[in-house]
């Protein structure tokens, strides 16, 4: 099997999103910026995710990555950028080391998967839940995220939220580092790393042990949610060059 | 009715604006309240009133597992009643229990209780609870999403540890062995008695009723939160088929005996108070990791009017000396009156195993040991009576 990155079948301009730790409630405006210059984003379906009953927490972090890896493979898009945030940006960096003829370009917004001792962060699970999404933000959590799941009705919505959230709290317990700073040197496609200088979750600092990168003023652990405008004005020239 | 004298072992030293000062009694607690030689005094005199229970006739002595907290000074019981086996010798030795998913691999559990059951001399009560969110996803660091899988496949680990006469290998999930033969083995045969303790959700009824474990409910919100937990687990029973034998479940309460109802309320406020404001004073961020709680748990806790009320009370800094009375946290009175509410309970929750709290908070030696010694009196010889006409199949081979 080739592990050299080869042209999209699907076109040239698309890329695949790998959300963070609150899951994906669309209508980012980070990515409709992206969409607006031709960009098409195709969200890989991971188990959990999308809030549906019946989510069987894989054993460990090998059977996350077989189920990232079946789900890319579900959407049919061949080698494209994949930009990847928080719990989402781990999963990504894996995606580029263990697949990287899939991944031309890497974007990583604040990823999990290297835990700095001494810039631990808050732990957002300990967090009460009612709360739990505040810290992800560095201003107030968008109102897509309130809405998520209201389709489902009001009995059935916290129960998708709850759901959601164990798949990504599953990713990154207790501390999120998943041995990536080993793995580092196996990414070979070009990489850009941004990072919110308002993050309480994954502190600033720890950006450096990810290589270059660039900080986000103003931006919590979310940026692409903080600062849409910024995030997509890095992400377009990184994405097209 | 069997009739147990349980200990949480608490911390009886925590300082009175302990609420205003510190978040949690769990997880981040500051070591900097920790006099060791409160602990070590505490030590002694607890397993002395444990010891004490025994001669009172109590018909079993119960120990369990808590980390990080200064609610229970036990992170590993084990040691409790190592100590309990030996100073004893009619009582059971009920341990409950380990969290078998904290153990790697979890053979240690069974090699651990094998000891015990030798010890004792065939007296143990093996119990497996899952363990709070606190000692284990926080505490711990295990994973809540994957816990109750790892969980189950502990309990069936340790129970083919115990009965699997040839050397085998273990394949699970989360342990794989490839040798299992623990030696020694547990005197009693095929194994000692499994009690689960559990808070109410949905899975730990099923595993109870599917496998014949005791559903062992420790609730501290009493015997009327109880009755909802006890409910839905004599449905569960219900439904798998199997006989209502109140022994199948025991039931956890707090209780105070005094000479008078009057004395009662005078005497066990302080340690009451001191139980749900300070050992009780949870960090509500480290109550409910996402998955700790399964899905059909979490919809059953969305619904659960009566749970809902506990919490919130325990929230805004615990419940008042009347409120815990009114709601059965804890039951105090003159032996008669004690003795007529317990009886009711029992009967009302139908179950088989009373566990009773009789030091509790920072209650001093001296009035835990009167406590003990009224209940032991005039309170347990009627209580033994209830369920007369059952065979508890779930008590440790030796012990009457």
């Amino acid at each position: 099997m080739s592990t050299e990155p080869t042209a999209s079948p699907t076109g040239d301009r698309t890329l695949v999103y790998l959300p963070g730790l609150a899951g994906d409630p669309g209508s980012s405006p980070a990515l409709a910026a992206l969409e607006a210059e031709g960009w098409t984003v195709v969200r890989p379906l991971l188990p959990g995710f999308d809030g549906e009953a019946g989510f069987d927490c894989p054993d460990d972090y090998l059977g996350w990555l077989t189920a990232l890896w079946d789900a890319v493979d579900a959407t049919g898009v061949g080698p494209c950028p994949v930009v990847g945030a928080s719990v989402g940006g781990m999963l990504a960096a894996d995606l580029a080391v263990f697949r990287p003829e899939l991944v031309t370009r890497l974007a990583l917004l604040a990823p999990f998967g290297i835990f700095d001792p001494d810039h631990p962060g808050l732990d957002p699970y300990s967090v009460p839940t009612a709360k739990r999404l505040e810290p992800l933000f560095a201003e107030a959590v968008p109102e897509a995220f309130h809405h998520r799941f209201a389709a489902k009705g009001e009995s059935e919505a916290p129960v998708a939220r709850y759901l959601t959230d164990i798949a990504a709290a599953s990713l990154i317990w207790p501390v999120g580092d998943q041995g990536l700073e080993g793995r580092l040197h196996r990414i070979r496609c070009p990489r850009l790393v941004l990072w919110g200088t308002d993050d309480q979750i994954i502190p600033a600092p720890t950006a450096a042990s990810w290589g270059d990168h660039r900080l986000v003023d103003g931006a919590g652990h979310l940026l692409e949610w903080d600062r849409p405008d910024a995030v997509a004005a890095l992400l377009l020239p990184f994405l097209s060059s | 009715m069997r009739v147990l004298w349980f200990h949480l072992m608490p911390y009886p030293d925590l300082p009175d604006d302990f609420r205003d000062k510190h978040r949690s009694v769990w997880v981040d607690l500051d070591s900097g309240l920790l006099d060791p030689e409160v602990v070590a005094a505490s030590y002694d005199a607890y397993l002395d009133q444990l010891v004490f229970a025994e001669e009172c006739g109590f018909d079993g002595l119960c120990v369990n597992e808590h980390h990080s907290n200064g609610y229970g000074l036990m992170p590993s019981p084990n040691l409790m009643a190592s100590i309990l086996a030996n100073r004893t010798s009619r009582a059971a030795v009920v341990v409950l229990g380990n969290s078998v998913a904290l153990y790697n691999p979890p053979t240690r559990v069974a090699e651990e209780m094998a000891m015990l059951d030798l010890l004792s001399k065939g007296r143990l009560v093996a119990g497996f609870p899952v363990g709070t969110a606190m000692d284990t996803a926080y505490a711990y660091g295990t994973n809540p999403g994957t816990l109750r899988a790892k969980y189950y496949e502990g309990i069936d680990l340790v129970l083919q540890a115990w009965t699997t006469p040839e050397p085998f290998a273990f394949n699970g999930r989360f342990t794989k062995q490839r040798w299992v033969n623990i030696w020694p083995r547990p005197m009693q045969q095929p194994h000692p008695p499994v009690w689960i303790p559990g808070g109410g959700s949905v899975e730990t009824w099923d595993l109870c009723a599917e496998r014949d474990f005791v559903y062992a409910a420790l609730s501290y919100y009493g015997h009327l939160v109880g009755k909802e937990s006890m409910d839905g687990f004599w449905a569960t029973v219900e439904k798998a088929g199997k006989d209502d034998n109140p022994y199948r479940a025991g039931f956890l309460q707090f209780v105070g005996v005094a000479d008078s109802d009057a004395e009662a309320y005078r005497l066990y406020r302080e340690p009451a108070e001191y139980f749900f404001q300070r050992s009780l004073h949870f960090f509500p961020g480290f109550v409910d990791p996402p998955g700790y709680s399964s899905e059909a748990s979490y919809r059953r806790k969305l619904t659960s009017s009566v749970r809902s009320a506990a919490m919130t009370t325990q929230a805004r800094g615990g419940p008042t000396w009347d409120e815990m009375l009114e709601r059965g946290y804890v039951i105090i009175g003159s032996p008669s009156t004690v003795r007529e509410t317990l009886a009711d309970v029992a009967k009302t929750l139908h179950v088989g195993h009373l566990m009773t709290l009789l030091h509790f908070g920072n209650m001093d030696d001296e009035l835990a040991r009167r406590n003990t010694e009224l209940f032991g009196q005039k309170v347990l010889p009627e209580l033994r009576q209830v369920w007369s006409g059952y065979t508890d199949h779930w008590w440790p081979a030796n012990v009457d």
